[in-house]
């Protein structure tokens, strides 16, 4: 293992849209930074869960705009500043010593003053007989993805939150038959979702209900519901798409002793985004606030950068 | 070396996987699976698999981005 040679202010670990937004901040105060993520098992490349939206609305500045434009777009905005770099590396260990960390990734291991989680979340897996058997075989989790794949074919979509509403419009652009299949009362996408929702004749909303089994041969041939839908308990349907929610990616800040709410979120301080261990700060969709979206976690992002600048300036640590 | 990749345009591993190849000055042939049904259908029954990307090397398929496997099959250090 070679410990590289350059000590870093701030190691961001996460290359998301927050990830790369916290190394924007974090080089125009003056931080060296570096940024490490191949988003940490969320199994996306720079840029993060925001590259498997279709369209961004609710992002100020860019009334409509690709998922993947807006990451390109704030992964180029960090790398204008010299100070920051991004390496695709995954985290595979962090250990604290005194007031220095060490970050080690397969091949190098690096030595920062400061911490920004940024790992963001991966999706959250359905767990039914044949969920597993047939990933990637009709079982998918990247709607924008694979959704092409299943041009004129009949697909479920399975939860009932914003992202779900959005994967099943992109599905209903290819598929001739689009399933939302949601355990509770009423689907709770935003309203403007919830309208197009609506009026797209392909999609029909199935409430109140559960996939009970997943059946097929080489792929996903039919799903057992655990109520009637129009007299049967068997709907035909060649793909199933999960978008249950998603799980907090916290397991690297949980070994350096940062605590963690009951869902496995990073618990920060709401203001400053700190956490309980000194020099340590997270930001984004790993952390307990409540709202999940990329502006939000932008904003946290930048503040993240700034109390590490604080943390750093303020008790003069230079050196570790 | 025969490089096939299939692709479909929003999917932010297959960007991965063609700069990868493009980084290692790799020759590729791209299929668009969002655009050609009828090689999408032949792919998703040879591979097994309705995910993308897949990687054909002289024949030989690699389910989704991996840098480990691609580097072998492509002999690259």
């Amino acid at each position: 293992m070679k410990m590289s040679n350059k000590n870093f202010d701030v190691i961001i670990v996460g290359a998301g849209g927050v990830g790369l937004a916290a190394a924007m901040y974090s080089a125009r105060l003056g931080l060296k930074t570096l940024v490490l993520g191949a988003s940490h098992g969320s199994e996306l490349p720079v840029g993060g869960v925001i590259t498997t939206t279709n369209i961004v609305e609710n992002y100020p500045g860019f009334i409509k705009l690709t998922g993947q434009e807006l990451a390109k777009k704030i992964e180029e905005h960090a790398k204008s500043y010299k100070l920051a770099i991004i390496k695709e590396k995954k985290v595979v260990n962090i250990k604290k010593e005194k007031n220095c960390f060490y970050v080690q990734t397969e091949s190098s291991k690096y030595k920062t003053l400061t911490i920004i989680f940024a790992t963001g979340t991966k999706w959250k897996k359905l767990d039914v007989p044949g969920s597993k058997e047939y990933e990637n075989k009709g079982v998918n989790y990247c709607a924008l993805c694979d959704g092409p794949l299943f041009k004129n074919k009949i697909v479920s979509l399975v939860g009932g939150s914003d992202s779900a509403a959005k994967d099943a419009l992109v599905l209903a652009e290819y598929a001739k038959k689009v399933y939302i299949i949601y355990r509770g009362e009423k689907i709770h996408p935003e309203l403007v979702n919830m309208e197009r929702i609506k009026k797209n004749k392909k999609i029909e909303i199935i409430n109140n209900t559960n996939i009970l089994e997943i059946k097929g041969d080489k792929f996903v041939k039919e799903i057992i519901l655990d109520k009637h839908y129009r007299g049967n308990k068997k709907l035909k349907v060649d793909a199933v798409f999960v978008a249950i929610g998603h799980v907090a990616l916290s397991d690297l800040a949980k070994k350096i002793g940062v605590k963690l709410n009951e869902k496995g979120e990073i618990i920060i301080n709401h203001k400053d985004a700190s956490t309980n261990v000194q020099g340590v700060f997270a930001a984004g969709d790993v952390t307990d606030k409540p709202f999940k979206q990329l502006i939000t976690g932008v904003a946290d992002g930048c503040t993240a950068s700034y109390s590490a600048y604080e943390y750093i300036t303020k008790n003069k640590v230079v050196s570790c | 070396m025969a490089v096939k990749i299939y692709t479909i345009p929003t999917c932010p591993w297959c960007l991965k996987t063609k700069e990868f190849l493009k980084e290692n000055k790799i020759k590729f042939e791209e299929i668009n699976v969002a655009s050609n049904q009828r090689a999408a259908k032949e792919i998703i029954n040879k591979s097994g698999q309705t995910s993308v990307p897949i990687i054909d090397i002289n024949g030989n398929l690699i389910l989704g981005f991996d840098e480990k496997k691609l580097k072998k099959a492509l002999k690259l250090k």
